[in-house]
Order: structure tokens, then C-alpha cells, then sequence
């Protein structure tokens, strides 16, 4: 149980998780602008920085629903972090100048610096994870779609004229196979470090 | 890890274990460490899986509907200042353009008008006898417009001398003026029956009154009644034209 108590602001995750068009549009009008003027004046402009809160946005709502999101701190600091980690990313990533991250803090608040790492984390496993997928054979790919849509093993296995046990079986392999390349990639170690 | 592990691991996921077996697989994951690194790893993909494959709905939808919002915000905050002005200008300039296009059509395809043609020179009058205060007050009301009170003074001025053809004309004008147009017209139609100096002035003035009621027919009969040795043949040819 935490000691923390939860922010209000845990309205904005909870609304980004039910689709809230409201909440949403919120979000744009009070925390967008900062935003856009961070990655305006760091070698960026309204396109890219309209891509990286969309893709911020996104990374929020998958880790809300994936593994429970609270947050305990304003979402204006955890967004604004989340979107400055990303931005200084992309710049290193297309760029081969030295880009120092210096983490001036807006507001002395740890937790939103922890939540917001905790975040990015999850979004660039969620990137890794992805990658490795595509890298499975066809046939792994078209069982674990079939398995997580349709949820009834004993219907996979129908549908792929298989027995059930055999179906198992090859869930099991694939998602273990999946495992094994996601622990093999060097990136893996180092976000989990 | 080896093939047996994974297994293993999906069915401790999927509750296919016994009791005892759930025993033995929960202390080794105390004991063992890579075993537990492994099975956190499986885990995290399982449950990756099936967010990416599984809520497929959910998730597109949310996305479809952020980038919509998304779209129309950033539209919003930067439509340039620029094209808006742009556009404006480029409608300024065609609407003037067709305003101007417009004046010109509409002046070639429109009837002539009254105004236009209708000419008369302040009036001067010369009178018989001492009716010189009445004749003040009609030049007077004529030369200001005031074509009501004029008639009346002519009316007066007519009932002492209803020889004087120079009145009769006036008058008549007054009574155009006036939008009466029945009186008007016997004025001048008599007038240009006449042999008198106005013969042909009332002539022209019964075509411009013709004009002004908007029969056009009759107006260019009486106009090309006008003589060519008249003082106002030009003017009715044009108008002869412009009716054409």
C-alpha cells in the first residue's frame, strides 16, 4: 500500500485510459504549449513537437492500461519530463553532437522525476519489445495473434487445425523465444539496469 | 532457459498447475535467481502481448482519436496569419473587379433614364401687364424646385394671359416634375400641335415624360417626330439610341 497519496491530477491518466475526448483536449490546451517551446528553442519545430507528445501520450495510456499508472505528482511536471527525455532522445539519436542532459528541475519534485523515468522506461521497452516481435517467423507472429485475439485456446487450435496441447505447447515456445531475443539485445540490459 | 521452462511458466500463468506443483515452482523462483529473471522477462512479454494483440479496439481507438485532436490543435495554432490575409486579398480584388465589370454591364444594359435627358434652364419670364409680384414668386418657386407652389403661380399667372405658350411650357415642366403626368402630357401635346417658338420644345419635353412613365414605344415615336432643325434633335437621336 503506498504512503503516497494520489494527485489529483491522476484525473488527466485516468482520463487518457477512457478515451476522454475533454480530458484530452485539456491536456493539449494547459501542458502542449510548454512543450512546444522547449523543442522549438532545442534545435526543433511545431511537426516534431507535435509527434513527441503525441507518441508521449500514447506511451501513458499503454502503461496505464498495461500495468497501473498513479501518479503522485502534478501531471504538468511528469508530462513536461516525459516529453523532454523523448525530444533530447531523438536529438542523439539523429544527430552525433554530444547532447547534454542537463536536468534543470522545474519544480523540486522527485517524484515527478521518478514517475517520468519510470515512463520512459516502459516506453522504450514497449519499443523493444515490438521490434523483437517482428523478428519472430511467420509462424510464431500468427499464433500469438491468434491465441491473444481469440482467447479460447481450444478455438486457436481449431482454427489452425491443430490439437489443443500441441497449441499450448507452441504458445509457450514462441512468447519464450520472444523472451530470449528481448534478454539477448544489449538494449535490454541496459534499461533494466 | 530451456524449452521446458517456458512451458512452465505459461502454465503457472494460466493456473494449469496443481498445488504442489505451484509449491516447488514458487521456492525455485526464490532460490534461483536466473529462473526468476526469466520468468519477470516472460511475464512482461505476456502481458505486452497481450495489450498490443488482445485490445486491439481499445487501443486504435484511443489513437485515432488523439491524432484527430492532435491534428486540429496544432492546425489550429499554426494556420498562418499569412494564408488567411492571402485569401482575403485575393477575394478584395475580385469582388472589386466584379463590382466594376458590374457598374459598367449594368450601365449598357439598362434603360436610359428621365434624368439623364431632362434639361431646362432657370426661368425668366416676361409678363404682360404688372404681374411682376407674382412673376418674382414663380421664377422664384421654380428656380428652387419648389415645382408645387410654381404650378399654382402658373395656374394664376395662365388665368390672366392663357395666350402665353412660354407659361403653358412652363407649367408643363412643373406638372413632370410633379409626376403628373396626364396633365403634363396634354400641356405639351398641345403645345407641339402648335405653331408657336415651343412647338419643338414641348415636343422633346413629351418624350422625356413618355420616358419617365417608361413607355418606351411611345417615347420613340415622339422622338422621331423631332425635326432636324430642332434644338434638341441631337439630344433625341442619342436617346433614340440608347432606347435602340
Amino acid at each position: 500500500m503506498s504512503e503516497k497519496k494520489l494527485h489529483e491530477d491522476q484525473k488527466y491518466i485516468d482520463g487518457l485510459l477512457k478515451n476522454n475526448s475533454f480530458i484530452i483536449q485539456a491536456i493539449y490546451d494547459k501542458f502542449v504549449p510548454k512543450v512546444i517551446n522547449y523543442i522549438k528553442q532545442n534545435s526543433g519545430d511545431a511537426d516534431k513537437a507535435q509527434d513527441v507528445v503525441q507518441d508521449t501520450l500514447i506511451t501513458i495510456y499503454n502503461q496505464a492500461s498495461q500495468k497501473k499508472l498513479q501518479i503522485t505528482c502534478p501531471f504538468d511536471a511528469y508530462f513536461f519530463l516525459l516529453c523532454k527525455r523523448k525530444w533530447l532522445n531523438e536529438l542523439k539519436k539523429y544527430s552525433n553532437k554530444e547532447v547534454t542532459i542537463n536536468e534543470e528541475v522545474l519544480s523540486k519534485d522527485d517524484d515527478a522525476q521518478e514517475l517520468a523515468f519510470e515512463t520512459s522506461v516502459f516506453g522504450e521497452k514497449q519499443d523493444l519489445f515490438t521490434e523483437m516481435f517482428q523478428k519472430l517467423g511467420n509462424a510464431c507472429k500468427n499464433l500469438l495473434k491468434a491465441t491473444f485475439k481469440i482467447k479460447s485456446m481450444e478455438e486457436v487450435a481449431a482454427s489452425l487445425g491443430v490439437t489443443y496441447a500441441y497449441a499450448r505447447k507452441k504458445k509457450s515456445l514462441c512468447i519464450g523465444r520472444l523472451t530470449k531475443l528481448v534478454k539477448e539485445s544489449p538494449k535490454f540490459n541496459q534499461l533494466n539496469n | 532457459m530451456d524449452d521446458q521452462d517456458y512451458i512452465l511458466f505459461e502454465d503457472y500463468i494460466s493456473s494449469e498447475l496443481s498445488k504442489d506443483e505451484v509449491i516447488t515452482f514458487e521456492s525455485r523462483l526464490k532460490s534461483d535467481s536466473k529462473f526468476k529473471k526469466s520468468f519477470n522477462a516472460y511475464k512482461e512479454l505476456s502481458r505486452f502481448l497481450e495489450h498490443e494483440l488482445g485490445n486491439k479496439e481499445g487501443s486504435k481507438s484511443f489513437k485515432d482519436n488523439l491524432k484527430s485532436i492532435s491534428d486540429s490543435y496544432f492546425e489550429e495554432t499554426t494556420t498562418s496569419k499569412k494564408v488567411i490575409n492571402f485569401n482575403f486579398y485575393k477575394y478584395a480584388v475580385a469582388a472589386s473587379v466584379a463590382l466594376l465589370i458590374g457598374f459598367f454591364v449594368y450601365n449598357q444594359f439598362t434603360n436610359p433614364s428621365y434624368n439623364d435627358f431632362m434639361t431646362y434652364d432657370t426661368v425668366s419670364l416676361t409678363v404682360r401687364g404688372n404681374q411682376d409680384d407674382i412673376k418674382t414668386k414663380v421664377e422664384e418657386a421654380f428656380n428652387t424646385r419648389n415645382f408645387s407652389e410654381a404650378e399654382t403661380y402658373f395656374t394664376q399667372l395662365l388665368e390672366i394671359d392663357d395666350s402665353n405658350q412660354e407659361l403653358v411650357l412652363y407649367k408643363g415642366v412643373t406638372l413632370l416634375e410633379q409626376d403628373k403626368f396626364d396633365e403634363a402630357d396634354a400641356l405639351f401635346g398641345k403645345l407641339s400641335q402648335g405653331d408657336s417658338a415651343f412647338k419643338n420644345k414641348a415636343t422633346w419635353y413629351l418624350a422625356l415624360s413618355k420616358l419617365k412613365q417608361k413607355e418606351f414605344d411611345e417615347c420613340m415615336v415622339v422622338l422621331k417626330s423631332i425635326p432636324e432643325d430642332a434644338e434638341d434633335y441631337k439630344q433625341a437621336q442619342k436617346l433614340i439610341k440608347k432606347l435602340d
